[in-house]
């Protein structure tokens, strides 16, 4: 008898769990007309993994969840670009079918959090985008004539990242920092950047390129080679620190730059005793900038420094720590690869609090949605630049 | 009183006059000559004498990320090397209540100093690859708690360079590319 109560408490429990809607996931949809594009954005009550395929006809965004309201069909008749979208629910998940009023493509795509929002840019296609760049010429002649005049620095050339590299640090017999408890960097290293790869694959849909996906030695020269010959579009380290003090702490970003001087750092320094900068300048010289260096990276310092300059941000909001600034280094690995590339240090496995830390995956799992945000705003900023 | 005895008086007088004049001119002249020889006695004392130079070794602490300066005075030697060399065991040696980025059994092979290039070169024994903990932290105090030190005391020295029982290395554990001299980054030290 008091088994089969059991039993009965149990299935009411269950039953209630099916009923009540837990999990369930509600999704806004809006669309607005900005000048040369269309934005479309669908603002979910909580995150949501998804996958996009584009065709001709229309763009089709599968997601992972089932949305609570049936299925429907949004018709926005005042766009420029977009005719209706239709939510379907098959084998218990939701999908959604942009359709369009006319050829377009993807300009870029991003997710924004707290709200969770994935927003789409959507353009005429290239063939109707020339056609109005050149009515658009000889009517807009006088606006191309002012910027002339203030000497607006329009960026040449747009890069649309589709490839990232991933880099976990160390491998094989190369361990890397080894805590007290034998936790090896070389582990922790690729869990992260395992995690990394899925957020940034499943919330952005960009490729993303591992130099290990497993224990496995991976020479300086052979990661950033690796990233080059993939054409990725940015290169990012993760490595966790070590240091002769056990009090040091706290997550570090870093890039290859002209000036070895830590910015942070420098500017207290300069602060208790100005004799410092009379000192710098001497480490100024031309000679430095020849042999600072024969590398791939010169180029992109500027855009390695914000992308590490948002990934720190991210770091430091969510693991709760002091701004320690973003960092100069000639690290070996950054110093020839020919894209924006940072090295991400997570924490000081020397530190023995942190040495914890590095232990739960939850940790490990915030990181690498630390790193993913700061990755994904640094696209976010890149993009804008060129409107 | 006699012809004879008065030339004899005023010839005793002028050979009076004469010796009292030559021992004058001579007791003169001695003490003349005495003057440089005096002040040669002085330069060579101080030729002798030590010199010495005030310098400021930087070191870290635990409580921070920043090396501080201890002072310290060395006996100036006649050799720039030796100086640089006698410099390097203070570093070397440490101090107390103070962080040491080096670990134990690390010594230095050899140093010297290009001066066509204003460039030092610090060579170390194998032990410092071998006995390295990894970390792009551990990396860089080390290689700035060198760096630092001597360019910020030895204003000839512009930049420095690591090598390893005679060898370039590529980095010390997978982190700082070590197959360029290094300049100062004197962010790491604070001048209190």
């Amino acid at each position: 008898m008091t088994k089969f109560m059991k039993y009965k408490s149990l299935l009411l429990v269950l039953s209630l769990l099916v009923s009540f809607p837990v999990f369930s996931l509600t999704v806004n949809i809006r669309s607005f007309d900005h000048e040369g594009f269309t934005r479309l954005v669908f603002e979910g009550d909580s995150g949501f993994e998804y996958k996009i395929e584009s065709s001709k006809k229309g763009l089709e965004i599968r997601l992972n969840k089932k949305l609570t309201i049936k299925s429907s069909i949004t018709t926005f008749h005042d766009s420029r670009l977009i005719d209706k979208i239709i939510h379907k629910v098959e084998r218990k998940k939701s999908s959604f079918t942009v359709k369009m009023k006319s050829p377009y493509t993807i300009d870029r795509h991003f997710v924004l959090e707290r709200p969770f929002r994935l927003v789409f840019d959507l353009v005429k296609s290239p063939g109707e985008e020339r056609i109005q760049q050149s009515t658009g010429m000889k009517k807009y002649g006088n606006v191309q004539q002012e910027d002339q005049d203030f000497n607006y620095e329009r960026p040449k050339k747009r890069t649309l990242i589709e490839r990232i590299c991933i880099d976990p640090g160390h491998g094989g017999s190369n361990f890397g920092a080894i805590g007290k408890s034998n936790l090896m960097e070389k582990d922790i290293t690729l869990k992260v950047s395992k995690k990394l790869k899925r957020l940034i694959e499943s919330r952005l849909g960009l490729r993303v390129i591992m130099t290990r996906t497993g224990d496995a030695e991976v020479s300086l020269d052979s990661r950033a080679a690796l990233a080059n010959n993939q054409k990725a579009n940015m290169f990012i380290s993760i490595h966790v620190n070590g240091s002769f003090r056990k009090a040091a702490n706290g997550p570090e970003t870093f890039f290859v730059s002209l000036k070895a001087t830590d910015q942070e750092a420098f500017r207290l320094a300069e602060k208790e005793n100005k004799s410092f900068e009379e000192i710098d300048k001497m480490a100024e010289d031309d000679e430095l900038k020849l042999i600072l260096w024969n590398m791939a990276q010169t180029e992109y310092i500027k855009d390695s420094s914000k992308l590490a300059e948002f990934i720190q941000n991210e770091l430091n909001i969510l693991l709760h720590t002091t701004n320690r600034g973003v960092k100069q280094a000639p690290f070996k690995v950054l110093m020839q690869a020919a894209m924006p590339a940072v090295l991400v240090e997570i924490a000081f496995l020397s530190n023995p609090a942190e040495e914890k830390k590095l232990k739960k995956d939850s940790f490990l799992e915030e990181v690498a949605l630390a790193i993913y945000t700061g990755i994904n705003k640094y696209i976010y900023y890149q993009n804008s630049r060129y409107y | 009183m006699s012809k004879k005895i008065i030339y004899g008086l005023v010839g005793a007088a002028v050979v009076f006059f004469i010796i009292s004049l030559i021992i004058f001119l001579q007791s003169d002249s001695s003490a003349e000559k005495a003057k440089p020889a005096e002040a040669q006695s002085k330069s060579v004392e101080k030729v002798e004498e030590p010199e010495f130079i005030n310098l400021k070794v930087f070191f870290y602490t635990e409580r921070s990320r920043y090396m501080r300066p201890v002072l310290y005075e060395l006996e100036f030697p006649p050799i720039r090397e030796d100086l640089y060399l006698k410099f390097m065991d203070l570093l070397l040696k440490g101090e107390e209540n103070y962080i040491k980025p080096i670990p134990e059994g690390v010594t230095l092979r050899s140093l010297y100093y290009i001066e066509d290039e204003n460039l030092l070169v610090l060579d170390f024994n194998e032990e410092l690859i071998i006995k390295f903990p990894a970390g792009t932290g551990t990396e860089l105090e080390f290689i700035y708690f060198f760096v630092d030190n001597f360019c910020y005391n030895f204003k000839e020295i512009k930049k420095v360079m690591f090598s390893v029982a005679g060898n370039n290395i590529k980095t010390l554990t997978g982190h700082i590319d070590m197959e360029n001299p290094f300049y100062p980054n004197y962010g790491y030290l604070i001048d209190q």
